[in-house]
């Protein structure tokens, strides 16, 4: 099995969801693939870290202190974010998409911000301008792997306790 | 009989013209298709999303996909079109020109009348852009994705 083979079924090895005979190949690669090992381990951990957030809200505890871990992951991930109005009270999902492999910028704006981010990379989307409204919270995500830029809005109606 | 077949070309010609005029502004346009999609953090996944499913769970981290709504239609260069979000917010997406074999677009995603983020993109042809955006009813329900793709 090539590198190419396994990423294409790499999540689903990670959802149990491959039949027994595919599920030792892809164990198999992964287990003399360093790269393959560890995009199986980051998986693992953010679907975790997602049911585990999920959970903890749906039961209603104060996840003030999921920012902390969110930071060091990104630290520790090597991303060169750029940190700004870091919310108080972190959106739950924004908390999972920090998990994500990827740089996050966040953005809390009392006032509308223009940010200029460019990246010029193949094939992918550039955001060259940034205009995000009063009291929306905005991130963005870029994975590095695949390229792919996400915009991620949060806007929690007017009263945003700014 | 001579007479009769330059006609038959000048009516001829005069009809290409017409369709010619006709599609001018369509020649163009560039498409645009806007895809939303509701990630959950269980259930099937949408057949169509399948060869996206890995860049989208790396992102948001939630495993199942679904498409909710799809929008394709050309759009002029210069001139608005407003695709609807499920959720009541729409999408604005102004093609603005092309710059290093790139489609340059304005993108505000707006909630009623309040624009939450205005965006200057550069997508390449079958480049896309995404945007999360927040559940309405908590985490449970997962988060809706917009897919951004404009092909010329
Ligand atoms: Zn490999």
């Amino acid at each position: 099995m090539t590198c190419a083979e396994a990423e294409q079924l790499l999540d689903s090895f990670v959802d149990a969801e491959l039949p027994g005979s595919m599920l030792l190949e892809v164990a198999r690669h992964a287990g003399s693939c360093p790269a393959c090992d560890q995009a199986v381990r980051e998986m693992t951990t953010l679907r975790e870290s997602v049911e585990r957030v999920v959970r903890r809200q749906v039961e209603g505890v104060d996840l003030s202190g999921v920012w902390p871990a969110v930071e060091r992951r990104i630290g520790r991930s090597g991303t060169r974010g750029v940190w700004r109005h870091v919310p108080r009270q972190l959106p739950v999902w924004g908390a999972v998409a920090a998990l994500a492999a990827g740089a996050l910028l966040w953005l809390r704006t009392p006032q509308p911000e223009t940010v200029r981010v460019t990246h010029a990379r193949p094939n992918q989307a550039v955001i060259e301008r940034l205009v995000s409204s009063e009291g929306a919270r905005v991130g963005i995500m870029k994975d590095r792997k695949y390229g792919t830029t996400l915009i991620m809005v949060s806007a929690p109606g007017e009263d945003t306790g700014q | 009989m001579k007479h009769q077949a330059a006609r038959v070309v000048l009516i001829g010609l005069s009809a290409a013209t017409v369709v010619l005029l006709a599609m001018a502004p369509v020649a163009h346009a560039l498409s645009v298709q806007v895809t939303t999609v509701q990630a959950s953090l269980e259930g099937p996944s949408d057949a169509q999303l399948l060869p996206f499913r890995p860049r989208l769970r790396r992102l948001v981290g939630y495993r199942a996909f679904r498409v909710i709504r799809v929008e394709s239609r050309p759009c002029i260069w210069r001139t608005q079109e407003a695709f609807v979000i499920p959720g009541g917010r729409l999408l604005h997406v102004l093609p603005k020109g092309m710059r290093e074999q790139a489609v340059v677009m304005q993108v505000q995603l707006l909630e009623g009348l309040r624009s939450l983020v205005d965006t200057d993109v550069r997508l390449q042809n079958r480049g896309v852009m995404l945007f999360g955006v927040d559940p309405e009813r908590g985490p449970a329900d997962g988060v809706l994705i917009i897919m951004l793709k404009a092909e010329e």
